[in-house]
């Protein structure tokens, strides 16, 4: 009898998702475990836009958002068993955690369902490639920031190189699209390391580099905290001088607070708070409601992914309907986020965002630039 | 030459570290048969100490002594509050407990200070390097090396003269007459757990200090590294703690040292399987606790 009502309710309520004018978004991030500090600031980013929205009548001025949200304990197999739950709640679009591996988990389910899904901050360009139709990045590839940054060490004159990856996720392997711009565009790659994340002690790599001769011109990692900070003294004390360059995870006040051993340090990240920018503007209200500043861009970039979500209802005419937002959201161009514009037309679900390159200056960041690479310079995205 | 020497002393320091980490489980296992998990914790909670004491503007001098009296009086109250009401349960009961201790406080950590890493102000002065002829010394691996030695000499010393060290020592080879010869089991119990806390705090502030930021997760990988060194060493056994974690620094620094770069994936794998290697030979460690197994009391 039980089970009878249950079935008769979700067949109801899926029946008619569209009734009322609310858009249901289930949410299925890691609020807790290793991803956590990634999705948890994103969400904070998505609480503001969607209140933002709520408060001046909905998407349009008719359509409110409700936020489904579930913590998937930054494990894989959960967010596959959240995103179901989500499914049977009948929501229209599904946001899941940072990282592609956990997202990926979770694409049978979508894809069965036909709901289209946006990943929080994942980076790499395999994420949409392996998920197919129905998955969406929110975050500028890794093979373009790769990109970008080696066309800007080429350019400074750099021509060796030398780079730190880790193995074990999609985005700690950067580097390896990194070396591949750099040698097309002429310069060296004078070797390579590997380290585990969450690896504390660097020296005998520090040792070993230092020990190089001639010294590279440039090293570069995508290792974020805490290994970051770690990896970056033990190059400065073991003597290395190279010029390094970092990638977004280390967008973060524990690179800004390391004095002189960061001082030089450019990395690319999503967006830079220039005067009058949208990402100022969204860095002022962040503090308004939270009443302290920002500590990462992935704030900002929480409110684009709502941004893109409110801008496919809109081009949809208002539909709350999954498939229909999924070909929206597929067709979106130039969307104003808080930290640039977003585009997915002609794209395969990973899109076009503006790239920031950030020198460490004084302690604080200073602009390089936002250079647009040039598309025959980007590699391909491969699959570790 | 100079390289392999500079590598020396890369694993002297690491295995220091490790060594610490070691003893501080070491110790409450040699008491009551405990592993205790929650050792990370300790430290994580040591590590936000110092960024509270960085933030407040606290010389790093009192920050350190502060985040180590925290790591003391955390092991205390844990030992109260958690550990105390399953001492009499099997081994099992008190690892599976010390996991929860760990979760709860990771997830406190993640809710009410932040799931992102904080940054901790750490002197310039570590940061820096010395010269010694044709090697390159960091200062952080000095103070490394010779906090290692100091403690050293201090656990020894407490160990072979002090009351309770003399009293810890009797009740880990048998308990049940040292408590006969009037010796009480809560003082020498929460005194293992001080001194455990005592050496996760030192071990803290050396973890910290190399790396400038402290974050919720943080305890995991140094008590994963203090168990594999403890049981290298011979668990229960405090020496056998500390050949554990030398040994397992070298093995490390050595591998990331030398092994050719194709081979430098498989780095972790290897180090562990020459753990197994050397524990196929000394199945006890290396140096075997006279008392295996710890007594219930």
């Amino acid at each position: 009898m039980n089970k009878l009502l249950i079935s008769t309710l979700l067949a109801s309520a899926m029946a008619f998702p569209a009734a009322a004018e609310t858009l249901r978004v289930g949410v299925a991030t890691a609020q807790t475990g290793a991803l956590a500090p990634f999705d948890t600031p994103v969400i904070d980013g998505i609480h503001i836009a969607v209140n933002e929205i709520n408060e001046a009548g909905g998407i349009d001025g008719k359509i409110k958002i409700e936020l489904l949200e579930k913590d998937v304990r930054s494990d894989a197999a959960q967010t596959s068993i959240a995103t179901q739950e989500l499914v049977d709640e009948g929501v229209s679009v599904i946001v899941l955690p940072c990282d592609a591996d956990p997202a990926l988990a979770a694409i049978g389910v979508v894809t069965e369902a036909q709901i289209p899904a946006i990943s929080t901050c994942a980076s790499s360009p395999t994420l949409p490639q392996i998920g197919g139709d129905y998955m969406f990045a929110n975050f500028p590839g890794d093979n373009v920031q790769a990109t970008v940054s080696a066309k800007w060490a080429y350019d400074e004159g750099h021509r060796s190189a030398y780079i730190i990856y880790s193995p074990d996720t999609q985005y700690t392997t950067m580097p390896l699209y990194f070396a591949e711009v750099f040698e097309k565009l002429g310069g060296k790659m004078l070797g390579e390391d590997t380290h585990t994340i969450g690896q504390q002690d660097f020296s005998a790599i520090a040792t070993r580099i230092a020990a190089l001769d001639p010294q590279p011109d440039v090293i570069m990692t995508s290792t974020y905290e805490p290994d970051f900070p770690s990896m970056l003294k033990a190059l400065r004390a073991a003597g290395v001088e190279s010029q390094i360059i970092g990638s977004d995870g280390i967008d973060s006040p524990t690179t800004f607070s390391l004095g002189a051993v960061a001082e030089g340090l450019v990395f690319t990240t999503a967006g830079h708070p220039t005067e009058g920018s949208p990402l100022e503007a969204f860095n002022k209200k962040f503090e308004e409601v939270n009443g302290k500043a920002p500590e990462t861009v992935f704030n900002a970039v929480g409110y684009d992914l709502i941004k893109v979500i409110e801008a496919a209802v809109i081009a949809a005419d208002g539909s709350t309907d999954a498939q229909t937002l999924r070909d929206a959201i597929a067709n979106l161009e130039n969307v104003q986020g808080a930290t640039s514009t977003i585009t997915y037309k002609g794209t395969d679900g990973m899109p076009l965002r503006e790239v920031s390159l950030i020198r460490v200056k004084d302690g604080g960041r200073e602009l390089i630039g936002q250079p647009t690479p040039d598309a025959s310079l980007i590699p391909e995205p491969r699959v570790q | 030459m100079d390289l392999f020497l500079q590598q020396t002393v890369n694993a002297f320091a690491l295995g220091g570290t490790y060594a610490l980490l070691a003893l501080g489980l070491a110790m409450v296992f040699s008491t009551m048969g405990l592993i205790n998990f929650a050792h990370g914790e300790l430290m994580t909670i040591a590590g936000y100490i110092l960024m509270a004491c960085g933030l407040a503007g606290v010389p790093f001098v009192f920050s350190i002594l502060l985040a180590i009296a925290a790591a003391v009086l955390a092991a205390i109250v844990m030992e109260r509050i958690a550990f105390r009401p399953v001492r009499n349960a099997s081994g099992a009961t008190m690892l599976v407990t010390s996991f929860a201790v760990s979760m709860i406080l990771q997830v406190l950590f993640q809710n009410f200070i932040s799931a992102r890493s904080q940054a901790v102000l750490v002197p310039e002065i570590l940061s820096e390097s010395v010269r010694f002829g044709g090697l390159v010394i960091g200062v952080n691996k000095i103070a490394a090396i010779v906090t290692t030695i100091v403690m050293l000499i201090f656990l020894d010393r407490f160990m072979k003269h002090h009351r309770i060290g003399i009293a810890m020592r009797a009740a880990a080879e048998d308990f049940s007459v040292a408590r006969l010869m009037g010796i009480r089991a809560n003082t020498v119990i929460a005194g293992a757990f001080a001194l455990s806390g005592f050496l996760a705090g030192v071990a803290a502030v050396l973890w910290v200090s190399q790396r400038a930021s402290v974050d919720p997760l943080m305890g995991f990988t140094p008590v994963l590294k203090a168990f594999i060194a403890a049981i290298l060493g011979g668990l229960g056994s405090l020496r056998g703690a500390v050949a554990g974690g030398f040994l397992l620094g070298f093995i490390e620094i050595y591998l990331a040292a030398y092994l050719p770069a194709s081979m430098q994936e498989f780095r972790d794998p290897i180090a562990l399987c020459l753990v197994v290697l050397v524990l196929i030979f000394r199945p006890n460690g290396l140096i075997p606790s006279p008392a295996l197994k710890a007594e219930k009391v």
